[in-house]
């Protein structure tokens, strides 16, 4: 297991997330290399297929992350995102999958600590679920 | 086919130091649709710009990607050396490979070069389905609508002719001046708000520039930023006013406090509204008691009124100034800033009594003969004190407008769980609404003082004058776009989309959701709301980030093999 | 002309005033929807055949101008509507309903929860099955159990796409299944994403009436797969589609929504 490098991807808005991970990458606050950031304008507008399509391709973790609630850019984008999570997640552990193989954060323009924080916990957390079985049950 | 040209950076020895740079060139070279790619020192500077604009020309480029930086902050710079090299610039692609690689995986440089490969596959499959955008335009309409004709709305529209701007108020009452008509004194300073509403009018009037309407309702508001069309109804005739902003000031109203202390069943019992009346027609009692926060910071009403306070502490100097005595029942005196709390002090010093209740134990009246007792434990002194009074007046918070849910209706603006305008943003963007060129100042946004109105009112008005004075509105094209053949009419998105920039319109008889780009920012909350996949975001397509996706699995794949 | 059909013609235009009755009918055997007019003869009408009418009634919705229509509706079928109306796909003023109680055996089918209609006109009211067998079978496994048994009954799908063709809840004209964008795979079996992406559209509209399931050649428990997800969003959001007054919760913004921070 130790060996096991998981492919990880980020969905961050343009307003907090992503600034918030370039402060991280200011501050030179290191984390794992595992994952790779899509920059979307808000994370309302990652859509649940997004998230399904790479689980389903075998990304062995997806990670959304907006502005706190009440801060995002687009007034009350990020609500949504609060609520779409959740039933990706669910949906995920209907069919079997570990619903933690996705998380949703709130990291605000400001908190690139914890934008390295939720990154190193998430790989972590990752590794200990191992790599996404879809690719062995699906073949 | 794309041509794609990819330009790794080195930044110095910022990425360098962590990122094999001409690994992953070469690597780039490997992609599909790259047909160029090199590596610069750095690519922002003269020389590095240069070279890349060179490689374009030479080598036919049509879509330009860079790994190096933050887009938030250089992306313009390269989106200028793109049309500069005769590419539209949203033909352009950022890859971050500083921030978020060489930076935090500084110690791994094997891991982040891999990692820096595999961003630069996923910016080049989005960059091939980029599409050249044009930005759109729209002109503006060179008037501005002011609605209400409180402090607020009379300061705004002062401003805006003094602009030289053609400015409509909107009042629907038969006088300007709102709540300043019943009160004739302001404090701190002690003015006469006559003098204030007089020289704000005058100014109004002496300008070719102000339109006053009187008694005009206010029926409907269509229209987006530099294009609004508001409709006015006025002596039972329906006029429009096309504008290319919109201010609101609609104040307030006062609370009426319902059967509480007495209120309208005993005499003797006022609100502060009422007591500036009668102190305007002359009429000062001997004995005044106030009681404060009647109705507000309770249960069901949590908020500070922030002027009541102070509006007790200056009719309780009027009248110990007219020969009578004041006190003053309270919870805490929220005298707040320097001149407020001087007038505190002064009316401390001029013998207003001050007494201290607490919410679970507030102030009783009764009659008695030709007086009012008022009994209140008061928590400093820890005991029971009886005050004999002529006159009670009860400090009532000003609440959001009975009609306030209409007009945010009509205007698309949000209030807040208290029926208070909300503005986009507190600190970041107050004053403006979410909405584009609309805008909110005075009371109606939260209870203010005069002079905190004034300020408020002038920077609407300076905001307001931005789209008006710049003549047209630039749409960034992030805007999004449903496909008719697509869209199924469901109304999902018109639901998400916080600008409410959506609506469902007849084509050929089939409903296809339109948007309008003026109204969109550009967030993409419909896109994800579609289930149909009509709804795109320019520059972020599903497409797009589908093959961002493909990209990063095929080379995750790739590299365990 | 049947009893039934007599009964049916009965209540469509004499007790509702409807101008078409949207019903099903057997000819030459076979079982089958079909349009009567004002007048016409209803023939052998067929009530025991579950069938999406709602789904028959939004293809062709479009090319009726005017008139009533009135439709046999079981309580799904009714959902079913209430959904188009929240849309304004369909004019409810002009959709009439023949409520249809759902037979015991039929009820037992669909493990349905909620089988009697707003107003019965047919049929007798059955008891409401309390739970799917399947679904609590397949969550008392360790999910690496369930995932295989996912697996396996997805990978039996041939993509002939009867699951979103017979949905009276999905709207699209074209599907996006049938594109890479989202099912990259581009032969049979097609990917996971398939189903997944197909059950996370149904989170907020499907009516549980099994049509999917009935209609799936590969016998995918689709129904099953429906009602663990409705559950969770039942548990999230206290939201169950069919009611044209609730706005889907995935649109809406936060009960508790705070702008003070
Ligand atoms: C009792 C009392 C005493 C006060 N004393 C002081 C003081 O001493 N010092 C101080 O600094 N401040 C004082 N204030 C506060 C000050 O009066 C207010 O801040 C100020 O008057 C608010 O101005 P405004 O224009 O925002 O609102 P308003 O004065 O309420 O004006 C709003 C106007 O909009 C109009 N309107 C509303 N809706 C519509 C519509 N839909 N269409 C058209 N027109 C509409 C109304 O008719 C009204 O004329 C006091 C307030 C009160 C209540
Ligand atoms: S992108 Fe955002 S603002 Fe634009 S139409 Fe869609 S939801 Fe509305
Ligand atoms: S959500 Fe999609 S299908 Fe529905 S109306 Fe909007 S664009 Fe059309
Ligand atoms: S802009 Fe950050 S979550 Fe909406």
């Amino acid at each position: 297991m130790s060996d096991f490098n998981p492919t990880i991807l980020a969905f961050c808005c343009n307003w907090c997330s992503y600034a918030g991970a370039d402060l991280a990458g200011v501050s030179r606050l290191q984390m794992p290399p595992n994952v790779h950031v899509v920059r979307v304008m808000c994370s309302a507008s990652v859509k649940g297929e997004y998230i399904l399509k790479a689980i389903s391709q075998g990304v062995d973790g997806v990670l959304v992350l907006g502005c706190h609630i009440g801060d995002c850019h687009y007034m009350t984008g990020n609500h949504r995102t609060a609520k779409r999570i959740p039933v990706v997640q669910k949906l995920l552990k209907d069919v079997g999958f570990d619903e933690r193989r996705v998380r949703l954060d709130w990291v605000s323009a400001a908190e690139g600590e914890k934008f390295q924080r939720v990154i190193t916990e998430f790989v972590e957390e990752i590794k200990g679920l191992g790599p996404n079985p879809v690719r062995e049950v699906m073949s | 086919m794309a041509r794609i040209g990819v330009f790794i950076c080195h930044c110095g020895h910022n990425i360098a130091s962590a990122v094999a740079v001409e690994e992953v060139v070469k690597f780039a070279r490997t992609l599909p649709d790259v047909v160029y790619s090199d590596h610069n020192l750095y690519s922002c500077s003269e020389e590095g710009l240069g070279s890349i604009k060179k490689s374009i020309e030479e080598n036919k480029l049509d879509r330009v990607v860079v790994a190096a930086c933050t887009p938030r902050t250089h992306e313009p710079l390269f989106r200028r050396l793109c049309e500069q090299a005769g590419i539209n610039k949203y033909l352009f692609e950022f890859v971050n490979i500083r921030e978020h690689c060489s930076w935090i995986h500084a110690k791994e440089p094997n891991a982040a070069t891999e990692k820096a490969k595999k961003l630069v596959a996923m910016g080049v499959s989005k960059a091939a389905l980029l599409e050249p955008q044009v930005e759109s335009e729209s002109g503006v309409i060179p008037t501005a609508v002011v609605i209400g004709g409180g402090l607020a709305g009379l300061t705004a529209a002062a401003s805006l002719v003094a602009q030289d701007i053609d400015t409509h108020l909107i009042e629907m009452e038969g006088k300007l001046g709102g709540q300043l008509n019943d009160i004739s004194i302001l404090a701190p300073n002690f003015e006469k708000s006559a003098d204030l509403l007089n020289k704000l009018v005058s100014e109004l009037k002496k300008s070719e520039r102000g339109h006053i309407h009187l008694g005009a309702k206010l029926v409907d508001v269509k229209g987006f930023v530099g294009n609004f069309e508001i409709t006015v109804e006025e002596e039972g005739v329906q006029n429009k006013i096309p504008a290319g902003a919109i201010i609101l000031a609609t104040g307030t109203q006062e609370h009426q406090p319902e059967g509480e202390y007495g209120f309208r069943k005993a005499p003797g019992v006022v609100t502060q509204l009422e007591f500036e009346r009668a102190l305007q027609r002359g009429e000062v009692p001997k004995r005044v008691v106030f009681i404060q926060c009647v109705g507000s910071r309770q249960p069901g009403r949590e908020y500070c009124s922030r002027i009541c306070c102070n509006t007790s502490l200056k009719n309780a100097l009027r009248v110990v100034e007219a020969g009578g005595t004041a006190a003053i029942i309270h919870r805490d005196i929220m005298s707040y800033g320097a001149a407020w709390e001087e007038l505190y002090r002064q009316a401390s010093e001029r013998g207003v009594a001050f007494f201290r209740y607490s919410l679970e134990d507030k102030p009783r009246i009764s009659a008695e003969n030709k007086h009012i007792l008022v009994e209140v434990f008061d928590d400093n002194l820890g005991e029971g004190v009886t005050l004999h009074t002529d006159l009670v007046v009860l400090a009532t918070p000003l609440v959001s407008r009975d009609d306030s849910g209409d007009v945010s209706r009509m205007l698309k603006v949000p209030r807040d769980k208290n029926g208070f305008y909300l503005e986009a943003h507190v600190k970041l963007r107050p004053i403006e609404f979410a909405t584009d060129g609309v805008f909110i100042c005075g009371s109606a946004r939260w209870p203010s003082s005069a002079r905190e109105v004034m300020c408020q009112a002038l920077a609407a008005a300076a905001k307001a004058a931005i789209p008006i004075k710049r003549g047209k509105v630039v749409t960034e094209a992030i805007t999004a776009w449903s496909d008719p053949d697509k869209c199924a009419g469901c109304g999902n998105c018109v639901i998400a989309c916080p600008y409410e920039a959506i609506e469902i319109v007849d084509q050929d008889g089939r409903k296809i959701a339109k948007v309008n780009e003026t109204q969109c920012k550009g967030c993409g909350n419909c896109v994800a709301a579609c289930p149909n996949d009509a709804m795109q975001q320019r520059g972020f397509t599903t497409r797009q980030l589908s093959a961002m996706i493909d990209a990063l699995v095929k080379r995750a794949l790739e590299e365990s093999s | 002309m049947s009893d039934l059909g007599k009964k049916l013609a009965s209540i469509a235009f004499d007790e509702l005033g409807a101008d078409y009755l949207l019903a099903m009918r057997e000819e030459h055997g076979n079982v089958a929807p079909v349009m009567l007019a004002r007048g016409q003869d209803p023939g052998e009408i067929r009530l025991d055949v579950p069938y999406q009418l709602v789904n028959i009634l939004s293809n062709i919705y479009p090319w009726l101008k005017d008139g009533k229509v009135a439709v046999v509706t079981r309580r799904c079928d009714e959902k079913a509507l209430e959904e188009f109306f929240k849309r304004e796909l369909f004019d409810p003023r002009r959709i009439l309903k023949i409520g249809l109680a759902c037979s015991k055996e039929q009820v037992a089918k669909c493990r349905c929860s909620d089988p009697v209609p707003a107003k019965t006109h047919i049929g007798e009211p059955q008891k409401a099955m309390e739970k799917d067998e399947l679904s609590e079978k397949l969550m008392a496994m360790p999910p690496e159990e369930r995932l295989r048994f996912w697996a396996y009954q997805f990978k039996k799908c041939n993509k002939c796409f009867a699951c979103t063709l017979t949905c009276p809840v999905c709207f699209c004209d074209e599907c996006i299944l049938e594109e890479k964008t989202f099912v990259p795979e581009p032969g049979i079996p097609p990917g996971m994403s398939f189903h997944l992406i197909r059950a996370y559209h149904l989170a907020d509209k499907c009516i549980e009436c099994g049509e999917c399931e009935r209609s799936c050649p590969a016998e995918i428990p689709l129904l099953t797969l429906r009602k663990l997800l409705a559950k969770d969003v039942k548990e999230i959001f206290g939201f169950a589609p069919g009611d044209r007054k609730t706005v889907s919760p995935l649109l809406t913004v936060l009960e508790e929504g705070c702008n003070e921070c």
